[in-house]
């Protein structure tokens, strides 16, 4: 993953505060992102306020997710929005609104609880000191794990990177506390799981599209593109060993010796065998399709019955009877018996009982 | 943008000028053919894509429901942003767990959520979202979302807000390799029959609906920002068609793997979805065991119908028996018409479960079709492979 910081050497993590008694592990701070947290953060930066007058273009918003019990590793899953405003001397944000944003993501998913926060640009300035320590504070943030940072450039042009903080308390003198404190980097990397990967491939197919927009396609589409892809990438190395087998191109060991051992993967089997599974199984699929199908006519037979031939009934009675015989031949005909509401619905009868049994 | 209407949860966007001119062209919509849908296409964020996603699937197999923000603009419904609705605490009530689903099914149309939808899409204006409901969404098994609670939701949202939809993800499936999400909306036909609420052979025939015209499926297409579309540049991509630098022993292969590209997944070349068939066939039975008992509980009907005819039959014929008598006597006759009052007819059960089962086979039928199709091929592949010629 691109924005992914593995090889990541972290020597020594800072001490949350000065409560040494409640802080007992020192062991590093792992950072994981979900996707949709990171999809988020951007479309806040391309919804944020464009005024004027304003500074700074960056927005800044709430982490939430979970956290693993020794508090190593945090999972940041979702986020949301906070307005605030930067000007030169001042920032303001509303503390109201994330405490009331705060109270109903949790009530959504309550297992989850505040992190940290965000921003959209790598800038560090005493106003980012201000704003992550009023999320470290023992009342409105995290305390005593430390509150994350996590700055994400958005800046047009130029590739999306992700930093990620926390901090410790810097003491430059007693008023200027609140505002000053030491950024730490974390190793961090972003984590999607099976579930998002086929939405996200959903995402990524409208990448290359001018319009940024692309259909959702049915499984079998998707399929052919993806055996497609395969068969290209198989070409490729095809081309790459003939042209090496006709002293076109420079051998290479390693290609080679990785090329046998996946090769030898491939499985020795009976091609008799094999002709046997295939068409046992083939047929078990095509089976079920077909009783799938049968059903479904079934279905719909007997809705149409139950409500198409209530009008003119005697001569209806007598196409249904036609109609059932045409597509069965071991069909009975309704029975007999002059009862009005009730007769439409009789050649239903003998036939349900064979459906559980298909 | 068209005026969005006023009836949206905690919108505050259509002006009071607005307000009665949509009130009119909803109503004429509503008499008119079932053809002239609000909106031609539903275009949603990769953000909510994502979201409902995670949010379906961490709670499976538990259904999960949210609601969907966004706006129409031009025939298309834009889905822009989405939050889940809380959870049913279901440990504090430990009733059964039918119940437990029952109640999730249930969420957008609780009332704690709609207060909840409320205050959320007010907070979320603040931020610049688009402060519109758009409908909702749910996560299903197998496709078996065609049920009674989905109806109702639907109904809930569609009868104040004409362009709402619902929005279905399919968790089971979508874990198989292709994102299946679908959205669906009642059609105006099926809306009137059920603002009537009768549901008789009789209303059935009159209105002509049919099971295939309750829900109707709308064409989705995924829109990505700017922004978004140059962070994906940056996760894992096809390989370049460049000529790669060549590696000096196989440690070098190893180590620095290359990572499969998201899009187009691999994920979906895997052999196994057997289970799924044999999951939806399970499904299916489930579907023909309900509308079985749909089918015994209208025989009973008839019968009991048949039995009451009789009994009015023959309590006329009596009442006639005596009536000739008297007259032979001389005296006044007595009241023909006093059955009325004595019987009473059974009331014909709804056919809508009917209905809804027949389209839920419909549904699980058309899913094995797919699924037959994506294993066949595979099938097929595989021997070609293993048996060269």
């Amino acid at each position: 993953m691109a924005a992914a910081t593995e090889r990541f050497l972290h020597l020594a993590r800072p001490l949350a505060h000065t409560n040494i008694g409640l802080q007992t592990n020192i062991a590093p701070l792992t950072v994981q992102i979900q996707p949709q947290a990171v999809l988020s953060i951007l479309d806040h930066a391309v919804r944020r306020d464009v005024r004027e007058n304003s500074q700074s273009t960056r927005v800044i918003g709430a982490l939430v997710g979970t956290r693993s019990e020794d508090g190593t590793e945090v999972e940041v899953r979702s986020c949301f929005a906070i307005p605030h405003t930067e000007e030169e001397d001042q920032v303001e944000v509303d503390v109201e609104y994330q405490k009331n944003m705060l109270a109903l993501v949790l009530k959504a998913s309550p297992r989850e609880s505040l992190l940290g926060w965000y921003t959209t640009s790598h800038e560090l300035n005493s106003f980012s000191a201000l704003i992550q320590n009023f999320f470290a504070a023992p009342d409105t943030g995290t305390f005593p794990h430390p509150a994350i940072h996590l700055t994400i450039s958005t800046e047009p042009g130029k590739d999306i990177e992700t930093r990620c903080y926390i901090s410790a308390p810097v003491a430059v003198n007693a008023e200027r506390a609140a505002e000053s404190c030491l950024f730490i980097q974390v190793p961090h990397k972003m984590l999607y799981g099976d579930a998002e990967k086929s939405a996200l491939e959903a995402v990524a197919s409208a990448r290359d599209v001018e319009s940024r927009t692309a259909p959702l396609v049915s499984d079998i589409e998707s399929l052919g593109r993806s055996i497609e892809q395969t068969i290209g990438l198989l070409d490729r190395v095809s081309e790459w060993v003939n042209g090496v087998l006709d002293e076109d191109v420079e051998p290479n060991n390693a290609l080679a010796q990785y090329l046998m051992s996946a090769l030898s993967l491939a499985p020795k089997v009976d091609a008799s065998q094999i002709e046997h599974d295939f068409n046992n199984h083939i047929q078990d699929v095509l089976m079920v399709s077909y009783l799938a199908n049968t059903i479904r006519t079934q279905i719909d037979l007997s809705q149409r019955l139950a409500t198409a031939n209530l009008v003119s009934n005697e001569k209806e009675e007598g196409k249904n009877d036609g109609e059932k015989g045409g597509q069965r031949g071991n069909k009975r005909g309704g029975r007999g018996g002059g009862r009005g509401g009730g007769q439409q619905r009789e050649p239903r009868e003998p036939r349900e009982p064979r459906e559980p049994t298909e | 943008m068209s005026t969005q209407s006023g009836v949206n949860l905690g919108s505050t966007v259509a002006t009071p000028l607005s307000r009665p001119s949509r009130t009119v062209f909803e109503f004429d919509k509503m008499s008119e053919a079932p053809k002239d849908a609000p909106f031609q296409a539903v275009q949603i964020d990769a953000l909510v894509i994502l979201k409902i996603a995670r949010h379906c699937s961490s709670t499976f197999p538990t259904v999960a429901t949210g609601s969907l923000v966004g706006m129409d603009q031009n025939g298309t419904l834009e889905i822009t942003n989405t939050f889940a609705f809380p959870t049913i605490d279901t440990s504090a009530a430990d009733s059964h767990q039918n119940d437990a689903s029952n109640l999730a099914a249930a969420a957008p149309r609780a009332k704690s959520n709609i207060a909840y939808q409320a205050e959320m899409i007010r907070h979320l204006k603040e931020v610049n979202v688009d402060a519109n409901n758009v409908g909702w969404y749910t996560s299903a098994t197998m496709g078996n979302f065609v049920t009674m609670a989905f109806i109702e939701n639907q109904y809930f949202y569609q009868k104040d807000n004409d362009k709402t939809v619902a929005l279905v993800y399919d968790t089971s499936r979508s874990s198989q390799g292709t994102l299946a999400l679908k959205a669906y909306r009642l059609t105006n036909l099926f809306m009137n029959v059920y603002k009537e609420g009768k549901f008789t052979t009789e209303s059935l025939q009159k209105s002509k609906l049919s099971f295939r015209d309750i829900l109707q499926e709308y064409p989705l297409a995924v829109h990505n920002s700017h922004l978004l579309t140059s962070f994906l540049h940056q996760l894992p991509a096809p390989p370049a068609a460049t000529e790669p630098k060549e590696p000096t022993s196989l440690s070098d292969l190893n180590n620095d793997r290359i990572k499969a590209p998201l899009y187009p997944s691999i994920d979906n070349l895997d052999l196994s979805i057997d289970p799924f068939l044999e999951k939806t066939c399970d499904l299916l039975l489930e579907s023909i065991e309900s509308h079985y008992v749909d089918l015994n509980n209208f025989q009973f009907y008839q019968r009991q119908l048949a039995r009451e005819q009789t009994k009015i039959t023959q309590w006329q014929a009596k009442r006639k028996a005596e009536n000739a008598q008297r007259t032979l006597a001389k005296q006044p006759l007595l009241p023909e018409d006093e059955w009325q009052r004595l019987f009473k007819l059974p009331t014909e059960p709804s056919r809508l479960e009917g209905m809804l089962n027949a389209k839920q086979v419909e549904q699980y039928s058309k899913q094995v079709d797919g699924f037959t199709a994506n294993i066949s091929s595979k099938m097929f592949a595989v021997r070609e492979n293993l048996l060269p010629q």
